[in-house]
């Protein structure tokens, strides 16, 4: 192959596609930027209400507090402020208006003197999702009230608490921090490899189907430059540009999941500038997937139109199996490695969540999305060979 | 000096040519004339590799198009129909571009786009993107684009289309020139006037077929016609009774 020509080529098209504006805006802002920061808002409104509700005091209507001013002085310590119930506690719960209603009848007092157990009512709609964190704390704090006084009346009566304890329940989440915030960065894969698709589009479109709308494909067809080389040339191109997009997008994300206080909600985003290199090479293969994809379709269209309504619909291809993946998670396997994007999705994900990558996966993943990236290339360049190609 | 011997070509059930021979030899402006759709841009586009052959041969300096496709391309300048300059690149990159991919390249391709930029008068837009050129701009740049790599060969499928008289006379100049040095250019057209000013000799081609061939001089008394459009129309007639 003659490299200046190919070069040539591959600098024409850059160089051409660069003076575009609605190229240049989509490589390098519209498609990079659009996810980084959609994450970024979403994320932080999403961390800063969690966050507030685990802080916030809230306000617990109570009938009949008067009966029960230890129970009172004990929710009061659990960050529960004590208001006083409206006339019809149901009414209000079934409108809406508080999220739960605890009612303590007249005989509490006497029933707890004497050591009977002591009826409360806790009022609340259990179909509105969300009461229910209001509903929980207020039941947990119930019961810990109870299991407290309970314990001290064992006690009192010399008998070790323990007893009545037969299991003890003991939790331990094995998700790390880092693993819970691949909940919230699951959709970070697909905003890359959306990114390297959306930095191909416009150039994939204007150096096969542009070319040949514009009348400048025949004259160039009968230049001294072999049809492959031609076609490596602009494939390259391509290549580079969704390449581009996709490198500003995991730098934008980089500095993107500084601005988040992930860590408030015990959440580790640990995307580190290294992890962030090694995201950019198991993509790379991708964008070569891309470049040949889009072009071979946008070679058999007649029109920049054509081409752009085909490319629009086959874009989304490559997204199918992340989608799949948001909605049937699965575990890594290794067949998954045979599918460009499904493969990448994998590779990101685990990268996100601080794994270390298997080398069988990943030299799977660049082997297979390699060559189906070739057979692509080989394909564009079949096409470039036929007459029908001016179209 | 381009050859074609016996050559056809179909579209699925539409013959375009059907077995045209004809050659265009070096130092000679050798004309393509017929009414439209009579396969003349079929035999160009053939001739500049862009289709093959569907049968028979086509050679460009001895270099069979099917063989060598390359290599043909190589002896060959083409001014297609539509110029098909890139809007976003100025005049001198459109040219250099086309250089580079004809294998010239560093001070040699420099000093060559000079030179076509001083013969053709276009030192006053080559720096401009070639966006809002006028149709005798892109003609001009696109004919420096076809001849930067210097061939020996020049294949121009009617250059004079949407040319005002100026231009024209100035385009019909620099063909003269250029057969004058030596070049082989094969020049088609629907207008009889424009070739009988220009070509030394003319292949008149009518339903894929040659009708006629000789100087203006000889059509003439081949149709016993004084005037040569009514050589034209006689001998284009004749084909589309038979």
């Amino acid at each position: 192959m003659n490299v200046r020509k190919y070069l040539a080529v591959f600098v024409k098209e850059a160089v051409d596609n660069l003076r575009d504006r609605r190229t240049l805006l989509t490589v390098l802002v519209f498609g990079p930027l659009f996810g980084p920061l959609f994450y970024t808002v979403m994320m932080g409104t999403v961390i800063n209400r969690q966050v507030a509700d685990l802080d916030q005091r809230y306000s617990l209507a109570v009938q009949g507090a008067e009966n029960a001013p230890g129970l009172m002085d004990y929710l009061r310590q659990q960050n529960l402020a004590i208001e006083k119930a409206p006339a019809d506690p149901r009414q209000a719960v079934k409108t809406g208006k508080l999220d739960v209603v605890l009612c303590i009848p007249a005989d509490y007092a006497a029933a707890f003197s004497a050591g009977r157990p002591a009826d409360v009512q806790l009022i609340f709609d259990k179909s509105r999702e969300s009461a229910g964190k209001n509903i929980d704390r207020t039941r947990v704090a119930l019961q810990n009230y109870s299991r407290a006084i309970g314990a001290l009346r064992l006690v009192a009566r010399g008998v070790d608490p323990r007893t009545v304890s037969p299991i003890v329940i003991e939790d331990t989440d094995v998700s790390t921090p880092q693993s819970r915030a691949v909940l919230l960065l699951g959709m970070m894969p697909y905003f890359l490899l959306f990114a390297a698709i959306l930095g191909a589009f416009y150039l994939a479109i204007d150096s096969t189907a542009g070319e040949r709308e514009r009348g400048s494909l025949e004259p160039l067809l009968t230049t001294a430059i072999p049809r492959r080389t031609l076609v490596l040339g602009k494939l390259s191109a391509v290549t580079l540009f969704s390449a581009v997009s996709l490198g500003i997008d995991i730098a934008a994300l980089v500095y993107c999941q500084r601005l988040i206080p992930a860590a408030k909600v015990g959440i580790s985003v640990d995307f580190t500038p290294a992890n962030a290199v090694a995201t950019f090479l198991v993509c790379l293969p991708f964008c070569l997937f891309v470049a040949g994809l889009l072009s071979v379709v946008a070679s058999f269209t007649k029109s920049y139109k054509e081409a752009q309504t085909w490319l629009s619909f086959i874009m989304l291809v490559p997204m199918i199996p992340v989608l799949g993946m948001v909605m049937f998670p699965m575990e890594p396997a290794w067949w998954m490695m045979l599918l460009p994007s499904m493969s990448q999705d994998v590779l990101i994900t685990e990268l996100i969540k601080g794994e270390p990558l298997d080398a069988l996966f990943v030299a799977l993943s660049v082997c297979s999305t390699l060559v189906i990236g070739g057979a692509l290339t080989a394909l564009a360049v079949r096409l470039y060979k036929r007459e029908q190609i001016l179209g | 000096m381009i050859e074609v011997i016996d050559l056809k070509k179909d579209f699925g059930a539409v013959q375009a040519v059907r077995g045209v021979t004809f050659s265009a030899p070096d130092g000679h402006i050798t004309g393509l004339l017929g009414p439209n759709g009579a396969g003349k841009s079929t035999t160009l586009r053939i001739i500049s590799t862009v289709l093959r052959p569907g049968a028979g041969t086509v050679t460009v300096d001895g270099v069979d198009v099917l063989a060598d496709d390359n290599g043909a391309r190589m002896r060959l300048g083409v001014l297609p129909h539509q110029s098909g300059l890139y809007p976003r690149l100025t005049a001198r990159e459109n040219i250099r571009y086309y250089g580079e991919l004809n294998g010239v390249s560093g001070e040699a391709l420099k000093r060559r786009i000079d030179e076509l930029v001083t013969m053709l008068e276009i030192g006053e837009f080559a720096d401009l993107p070639a966006k809002g050129f006028s149709q005798g701009q892109k003609i001009k740049v696109a004919l420096a684009r076809a001849m930067v790599h210097g061939p020996k060969n020049l294949v121009l499928d009617e250059p004079t289309n949407g040319l005002d008289v100026m231009a024209t006379r100035a385009l019909r100049a620099l063909i003269r020139k250029l057969r004058d040095a030596g070049h082989c250019v094969l020049f088609s057209s629907h207008v009889m006037q424009e070739v009988a000013a220009l070509c030394d000799s003319i292949v008149i081609i009518a339903g894929g077929r040659i009708v006629a061939r000789g100087t203006p001089d000889e059509l003439r008394r081949q149709t016993g016609e004084s005037d040569l459009e009514e050589a034209f129309v006689k001998l284009v007639g004749e084909e589309a009774a038979a």
